[in-house]
């Protein structure tokens, strides 16, 4: 028989972990709400750095010109840290000894994926600044969804990997705000730093999938976390340390972007945005992809999300734990 | 009430018998029937899909799974909460059909199942998935994971019914993770294993919607159901689920007269006071029948319940005796090896008609469905 004594020592140590819990969600206080950083300098809160260029890619082949996309991609990566050149803004951001997770979001296909070039453009800054080939890692949660968007996989230290988790998690679930889960063994094991790139789409259940949401392809039961629209459980995940910790810098591939109909290809709703958008906020640079599929949205003659009942109410609740800044007021957009 | 002590002899027959049910895993089994392999898609081929039974359409390739009270709306590409039903170009799909990632022999004690011929074996078989999610699920390597995340091999149902006819195990249990989510599986290795003269038992968590549910009554000999517990606040919690809809599920079972055993994880602090016992021995009694047998079972730390102890053996002594007050016939108590709570009594005369030692049925006096002394009829599956 469990004893009286015994019995209140098991609740309180229930209590008292509830507590602690819902004290740190309640507790973020306003002063605390700008993203912690690794290295000083090259932030400014609510930044997000837009580039748009309609000759980016060949809308009938699908081709990508390099050149103009490198020309491109450096222009947002060094404003987005302040910096001369996209060399530098690295240099900032990683160091040499740096394992890089660049997670890419392959759920869609070939058609609505971040475009293979603009990620082997990101893995020649990270060499240049002295990150071994072998330390970056192109990584999303499975090998076929991958192939399908047009990424060639190597498991090889020749040179860099990419490769999906499969069955490689780290079979420790861990608790993370209302959700508990196995992350990526890589993510768990190895990556020292993030870069997330993602695309900006619509989505059934989210309104929106962008950078945050991408991170749902981290832990090995994304599915039990589609209630109440994603939220807050895409704020809570991307919160977590091994993610919030490690990522340096958010790149959203919209050069083909799809208003309505996600979070799979919808040949009819999407469209050639022609932009790419970075940003060291993420939530800032959430807002900014909602506001673009909303704005095309209403330019096809759809309701909005939130007149659907479908707005990312995670974005506040990412804002609300220090993830980074969802007032348009505070929201600094800035074309190159 | 009877309940002798076990003795030296009993025991040492139990493991005896133990040893050689537990002995065959997932590949000791598989190499002696060649009609199950692994499958050669590996993580990059992708997951062939069959189509599923119990959903609709729900416009713009979106569609509404019917299969359990989740109800998920569920877009293209995507899967629903379970993570093994998938939508491809507005049409849904199972990934698990004739997939299993887990294959043994078990002893129908194990399932359990104290009222379904006792001492026969079960050969028992787990596809991923599962709709809820309980913090201290003690499968959930399988029942949390999505099918590319653990190592399957192809078992069809006509395979796996060959397999239990020719191994000699009378039943084929659907169990470890939840088969709910498989439902079109299940009813599928139901139909193959009655043409083999083979039954087919379900270990479920009861969280199903009616037509399912109703459909795989009528191939079903018997299903087991995870009650976890009598309030609405447990399931929220503790499982991200209902409550009432696992009620539904049991008034069904009884309505259609399948047979069916209830088992209660009893959880210290969070669902193991007397009053909750009873609360499950009244809604038995009075809308079910006090011949369903109803197991309280130990728990042990696991998944994201690490923070509390297992459970007192007193703990299920209490709550055993409650239902046992409450009116219910057979009250059993699970995972404490040695208990005497394991063994069938009659409830006319209390003597033991059947002794169970470890899961493993030791003696059994059941004679045509009766007890030997007093001629009280036993309900179950005796023959």
């Amino acid at each position: 028989m469990m004893n009286r004594g015994r019995r209140r020592l098991l609740e309180g140590l229930m209590a008292v972990a509830g507590t602690a819990i819902t004290g740190c969600a309640k507790a973020a206080p306003a002063e605390r709400r700008e993203p912690r950083h690794q290295k000083p300098g090259g932030f400014e809160p609510g930044l997000v750095v837009r580039a748009q260029r309609s000759n980016l890619r060949d809308e009938s082949s699908g081709k990508i010109d390099q050149g103009r996309l490198k020309a491109t991609l450096g222009a947002v990566v060094a404003r987005t840290t302040g910096d001369a050149t996209p060399s530098a803004a690295f240099s900032r951001l990683f160091r040499a000894t740096d394992v890089v997770g660049i997670k890419v979001g392959t759920l869609a296909g070939r058609s609505l994926s971040p475009h293979p070039e603009l990620v082997l453009q990101l893995f020649e800054w990270l060499v240049a600044v002295g990150v071994k080939p072998e330390n970056v890692v192109v990584w999303d949660r499975l090998d076929n969804e991958l192939e399908r968007a047009g990424y060639r996989l190597n498991r090889e230290r020749n040179g860099m990997r990419c490769l999906g988790t499969n069955q490689e998690y780290d079979w420790s679930p861990r608790e993370w705000g209302d959700g508990g889960s196995c992350f990526a063994n890589l993510l768990v094991n190895e990556l020292t730093a993030l870069i997330n790139v993602a695309v900006v789409k619509d989505h059934d259940l989210a309104g929106v999938s962008a950078g945050l949401k991408n991170w749902y392809g981290a832990i090995h039961n994304p599915n039990k976390y589609h209630d109440g629209g994603c939220s807050p459980y895409v704020a809570q995940l991307a919160a977590f340390p091994l993610i919030k910790d490690k990522l340096r810098l958010t790149v959203l591939d919209a050069l083909v972007a799809q208003c309505h109909g996600g979070p799979a290809f919808s040949a009819r709703w999407a469209w050639p945005c022609g932009t790419v958008l970075a940003s060291r906020d993420p939530v800032a640079l959430d807002t900014v992809a909602w506001r673009i599929i909303d704005e095309q949205r209403l330019k096809l003659g759809l309701q909005s999300l939130a007149s659907e009942k479908r707005e990312p109410k995670w974005i506040a609740a990412a804002a609300a734990l220090g993830l980074g800044e969802h007032r348009s007021d505070r929201i600094k957009l800035v074309d190159v | 009430m009877t309940n002798d002590p076990i003795n030296r002899r009993d025991w040492l027959a139990a493991m005896a018998l133990g040893g050689v049910a537990f002995g065959c895993p997932f590949l000791a089994c598989a190499q002696n029937h060649s009609t199950d392999k692994p499958l050669d898609a590996g993580p990059s081929a992708g997951l062939a899909a069959v189509p599923a039974r119990w959903w609709k359409a729900a416009g713009e390739l979106r569609v509404e799974c019917e299969l359990c009270p989740n109800k998920c709306r569920v877009a293209d590409r995507e899967r629903g909460t379970c993570g093994v039903r998938e939508n491809r170009d507005g049409k849904y799909y199972t990934l698990v059909h004739s997939r299993s990632c887990a294959l043994h022999l078990d002893p129908i004690e194990k399932k359990p199942f104290f009222h379904v011929l006792p001492g026969a074996t079960a050969l028992s078989l787990a596809a991923p998935g599962c709709n809820i999610q309980c913090k201290f699920c003690q499968n959930w390597e399988i029942s949390q994971a999505r099918p590319e995340q653990v190592p399957l091999r192809q078992s069809s149902p006509g395979a796996l019914a060959e397999m239990a006819r020719s191994m000699g195990a009378p039943t084929i249990a659907c169990t470890y993770s939840e088969p709910a989510v498989w439902a079109e599986y299940v009813f599928d290795i139901a139909t193959a294993a009655r043409k083999a003269a083979v039954r087919t038992l379900m270990v479920s968590n009861g969280y199903i919607e009616h037509g399912a549910m109703s459909d795989l009554s009528q191939v079903l000999a018997a299903v087991k159901i995870d009650l976890k517990s009598m309030t609405e606040r447990f399931y929220r919690e503790q499982c991200v689920g209902k409550l009432a809809p696992v009620l539904d599920t049991l008034r069904l079972l009884h309505q259609r007269q399948v047979w069916f055993e209830i088992v209660m994880l009893v959880i210290p602090v969070l669902n193991d006071t007397q009053a909750e016992a009873r609360d499950l021995a009244r809604f038995v009694k009075s809308e079910l029948s006090p011949e369903v047998p109803v197991h309280f079972t130990r728990f042990h730390p696991s998944y994201r319940m690490q923070n509390l102890p297992s459970t007192p053996v007193a703990t299920l002594t209490r709550a055993r005796d409650a239902a046992l007050e409450e009116g219910l016939h057979y009250v059993y108590v699970g995972n404490v090896p040695g208990h005497p709570g394991a063994h069938t009594n009659c409830p006319s005369c209390h003597k033991i008609l059947v002794k169970r030692v470890n899961m493993v049925t030791v003696e059994n006096r059941i004679v045509a469905g009766s007890c030997p002394d007093c001629k009280t009829k036993i309900a179950g599956l005796w023959t």
